[in-house]
């Protein structure tokens, strides 16, 4: 499943500052190289193991799937399979393979590749399969024809979005060594297979020259791994790397102004979540008084979720309403004014009501029992934006006479605390699928943790039989309006009787450069990122500009530090031209001073260090000859 | 040795001992005050220093504690630089940078004593204790000791904030527990030296028990050093804080400089040269440890004479 993402590593290495060497000078026929930036390493590329967004991009890349979806709308569109006829009810698909399709080491890629990803992935219970192969069966009826059969109906079919991966090197690795296998294996079926990776610096993909679909002219892909997102948004703006993943948001005014870059807030469906306690498994020591839906709803109205969206998030992204359990926006209702709109007096009117009234005047309420009224509030130490809006979220709440004790967390403490039911509250996130199936999952009484042993993924601790009854409705309709309807209603449900505050709507910040390569593509259009969507379908839609030998890393770096105002109306061309020409007619400005001074004082530096060490080395000789 | 003699010396007068030892403090503090004015430097660190302490005390009548609170700064400007009304700019949330700077240098100054008392306390006891009793009482608590020193600090430190919870109180505690070793070390040689003296043993002799040897003769001449000691490692535990709160391991509730610089850096201050944002936070923790890294060398002069100039 893709999971929480863990992001913002960045922050504790962000002691190694700037420095970054330039990626070495390309020769002259080199292979066209493309190179994209980020703060987040993968955990493995392994498909059955890995659960980070960096790895989903890879797969993305390296395994084609039986049905892709489309760069507009997530609609099913032809993958591997180039079409499919439905029989038996809706409960049986088959589908019939493209002609002449080959892994990039040459096997071909026949229907029975498909059959035992399938079949493996679902006895082994293969950790990203296995939510979508569950009910599912599949036979290979011959080279071309595969037939799939559910066992129950399955409204995400004919989607098929599982990673196929090439039998022929996955049969001879039994399951218990399925886990430790390292996957460079490098055999692909998508566009580009994952050759190298060093892990904290980067991995590189390079183009499979058997893909069935369109050629982009790019050779090679630089995944490189940044410890720090100034770092990464510096290097994006000097022409060393072409793209930028997840910068900070203070980081955005700056790249807009740069005519060279492009900035894309691109949104699919991921979104930041106050969770209260619901104490639904019935462990751990949540505050009983969160089992009063009055004081969840005071909470609530506390909190102005504009407020977060404006100082917090910068006005990237949008404000959270309900759950959003897909990456297409359409699927979240219009909850009129059902929304929690900030309201402090409603708030306190709540409490007042339930019975929480500050009766020895310290500002802080106190529960009927007499205890005061003070929450636990867990604030993730991973993410830059967790405290900032623990600022916000604990002043609103003290404003309404709510105490708050804060304490910081890791991801690994945090989750033992959630699945232990040991807090009060805390604000994390989630990123959906397409389908909403999953996340819609997520919040069933099947997922609640009961017993630590058996963790479930519903952390927001709440259940309801209602919820429940029209998730398994959902789950078996076919008829995707009237599924919608009561997808809708579940959300209706969802956000006024759980736990959950969804804040924001979380934005994918990223950047590319526009002198290198174009036909960069938003999934889902418009509203939707860039990179690192859910089928990133960019790649395959890229060029490079002006298709000529390709740009070397040292002519981007001239190009951009050019003055401005001598290249503003058309920086593309100039930009390309000068890498062409390596000796670019660049004006010696300051910018070009600033930086040969920095190579001059690294070169004296360099001198002094190595004299210095010589020196040294030459007395210790000197004076041990001397004792001699 | 030239301790006992001088007692034999002025034995004799008609003052009460009582009175004498009163007078002999006087004489030595006048003394020590006299030549600490002698030292400019040291004179400016400790006006720098008490300028800070009252700042410190004084914080709620300086800048109301609401400048620190996000909810009440709503409706500030956010990175404001320095100008009416915000005497040194806002940060990314609208809030008072001068209300940050006033408030953290209550954290940075408290954190830097409690945890250099807290060090001196532990490495006294166990330097005292390994140097008094010897054998293997010595040889236990120095492998412990060499076992605390070869670890190397800043990873100890930062493994132990973050096992422990983040509070005011553990950031203390991870101090004390990383910096206490040197002390020990340099407790103990000197106990070491004071225990071979003659009045040490005349007094084991007369039938002094251990306890009375270690508060009457090995403490007060140990003491000097400890206190020089001691204003000599309250620049170490302040800049071990502000590392701690920079690296995101302070204590989240509490406004203090580590954490100042860490917010502007994960605002992304430096790349956007909101320099009023890190400038003062940095300048405070800069001229703190300077201060007392100043009165602190002045003090280790005075006490010891071997450092003082022309004094051989």
């Amino acid at each position: 499943m893709k999971l929480r993402r863990i992001l913002g590593a960045g922050a504790i290495a962000g002691l190694v500052l700037i420095g970054i060497p330039t990626t070495p000078a390309a020769a002259q026929d080199d292979p066209v190289t493309m190179t994209i930036g980020l703060l987040q390493d993968m955990s493995s590329p392994n498909v059955t193991v890995g659960y980070l967004v960096p790895e989903f991009e890879v797969w993305n890349l390296q395994y084609a799937t039986l049905t892709s979806k489309a760069a507009d709308d997530f609609s099913t569109i032809p993958g591997l399979a180039e079409s499919w006829v439905e029989s038996n009810g809706g409960l049986t698909y088959t589908y019939t393979l493209r002609e002449g399709l080959k892994w990039s080491d040459g096997e071909p890629i026949t229907a029975d590749d498909i059959a035992y990803t399938i079949n493996r992935s679902r006895d082994e219970e293969w950790y990203n399969h296995f939510s979508t192969v569950e009910n599912l069966d599949a036979v290979a009826i011959d080279e071309r024809t595969v037939e799939i059969t559910s066992s129950v109906p399955d409204p995400k079919l004919p989607t098929m979005d599982v990673y196929i991966v090439p039998k022929h090197i996955y049969e001879p690795i039994s399951f218990d060594d399925l886990e430790s296998y390292e996957a460079l294996d490098g055999v692909a079926s998508g566009p580009y297979s994952l050759t190298e990776w060093r892990s904290g610096q980067d991995w590189t993909m390079v183009k499979n020259p058997n893909y069935y679909g369109r050629d982009n002219g790019i050779d090679r892909i630089v995944y490189r791994v940044f410890s720090n997102a100034d770092a990464m948004v510096a290097a994006l703006q000097r022409g060393e790397i072409d793209a930028a993943h997840n910068f900070n948001a203070s980081s955005v005014e700056q790249l807009q102004n740069d005519e060279n870059v492009t900035v894309v807030a691109g949104l699919q469906g991921g979104f930041t979540e106050l969770a209260l306690n619901g104490m639904a498994g019935g462990i751990g020591d949540g505050n009983p008084a969160l089992q009063n839906i009055d004081v969840r709803h005071a909470i609530f109205y506390a909190i102005d979720r504009n407020v977060l969206f404006d100082r917090v998030a910068l006005g990237l992204g949008s404000v959270g309403t309900t759950l959003s359990p897909s990456a297409d926006p359409s699927w979240i209702p219009d909850l009129g004014d059902e929304g929690f709109a900030y309201d402090p007096e409603r708030s306190a009117a709540l409490l007042e009501g339930a019975g929480y009234v500050d009766s020895d005047g310290d500002g802080i309420r106190e529960t009927p029992d007499g205890d005061p009224l003070v929450l636990r509030y867990i604030v993730r130490s991973e993410s830059t934006d967790a405290a900032p809006i623990a600022e916000f979220i604990t002043g609103w709440l003290e404003a309404v006479g709510i105490g708050t004790e804060t304490t910081v967390m890791d991801d690994t403490q945090l989750y033992d605390a959630q699945v232990g039911g040991l807090y009060d509250m805390f604000v994390w996130g989630w990123t959906p699928y397409v389908d909403p199936d999953p996340m819609l999952s997520y919040f069933t009484c099947d997922q609640v943790t009961y017993d630590v042993e058996e963790a479930g993924y519903n952390d927001a601790n709440w259940c309801d039989p209602a919820y429940d009854e029209l998730y398994q409705q959902q789950r078996v309709e076919l008829d995707s309006a009237k599924r919608r309807e009561i997808v809708a209603q579940m959300l209706r449900l969802f956000n006024t009787e759980s736990t959950y505050l969804v804040l924001l709507q979380d934005p994918d910040l990223q950047a590319y450069r526009t002198d290198r390569f174009e036909g960069w593509l938003q999934q889902p259009a418009n509203t939707g990122p860039v990179l690192f969507t859910n089928s990133s379908p960019t790649y395959e839609n890229l060029s490079v500009i002006g298709a000529e030998p390709p740009v070397t890393d040292d002519g981007a770096t001239e190009g951009t530090t050019a003055p401005d105002a001598t290249t503003a109306p058309d920086a593309t061309t100039v930009d390309g031209d000068s890498a062409a020409t390596t000796v670019a007619p660049v004006p010696a400005g300051e910018d070009d001073g600033g930086s040969n001074t920095g190579v001059i004082v690294g070169i004296i530096v360099a001198i002094l260090v190595v004299g210095g060490g010589g020196f040294f080395l030459a007395k210790r000789r000197g004076s041990a000859d001397d004792r001699e | 040795m030239s301790d006992a003699d001088e007692t034999l010396d002025v034995a004799p007068t008609t003052f009460s001992p009582r009175a004498f030892r009163w007078q002999r403090r006087r004489a030595s503090a006048a003394d020590f005050w006299s030549r600490f004015r002698g030292d400019r430097l040291a004179l400016l660190g400790l006006i720098v220093l008490l300028v800070f302490i009252v700042m410190a005390i004084a914080a709620p009548w300086i800048s109301p504690k609401e400048g620190l609170s996000a909810v009440d700064s709503i409706d500030n400007p956010t990175w404001a630089p320095p100008g009416r009304g915000y005497p040194l700019g806002t940060d990314n949330l609208g809030r008072s940078v001068a209300a940050q700077f006033v408030w953290g240098s209550r954290v940075s100054l408290w954190v830097g004593l409690s945890a250099t008392v807290l060090t001196i306390a532990i490495g006294a006891a166990v330097g005292v204790t390994a140097g008094f009793f010897g054998r293997w009482t010595d040889a236990t608590l120095m492998r412990l000791t060499d076992w605390f020193l070869v670890i190397p600090f800043l990873p100890l430190a930062i493994v132990l904030a973050s096992v422990l919870d983040r509070s005011l109180r553990n950031v203390v505690l991870v101090i004390a527990i990383t910096s206490w070793p040197g002390t020990a070390r340099l407790v103990r040689a000197q106990v070491l030296t004071v225990k071979q003296r003659l009045y040490v043993d005349r007094a084991r002799a007369l039938g002094a028990n251990r306890a009375h040897v270690i508060r009457r003769h090995i403490l007060p001449n140990v003491a000097p050093l400890i206190l020089a000691n001691l204003t000599l490692a309250v620049p170490i535990s302040i800049l071990t804080e502000t590392t701690l709160a920079f690296l995101g391991l302070g204590d989240p509730t509490r406004a203090s400089w580590g954490k100042t610089l860490e917010e502007a850096f994960n605002a992304g201050a430096i790349s956007r040269n909101a320099w009023w944002y890190y400038v003062p936070a940095g300048a405070g923790i800069v001229m703190v440890v300077l201060a007392f890294t100043l009165v602190g060398r002045a003090i280790e002069e005075i006490l010891d004479p071997r450092l003082r100039e022309g004094g051989a």
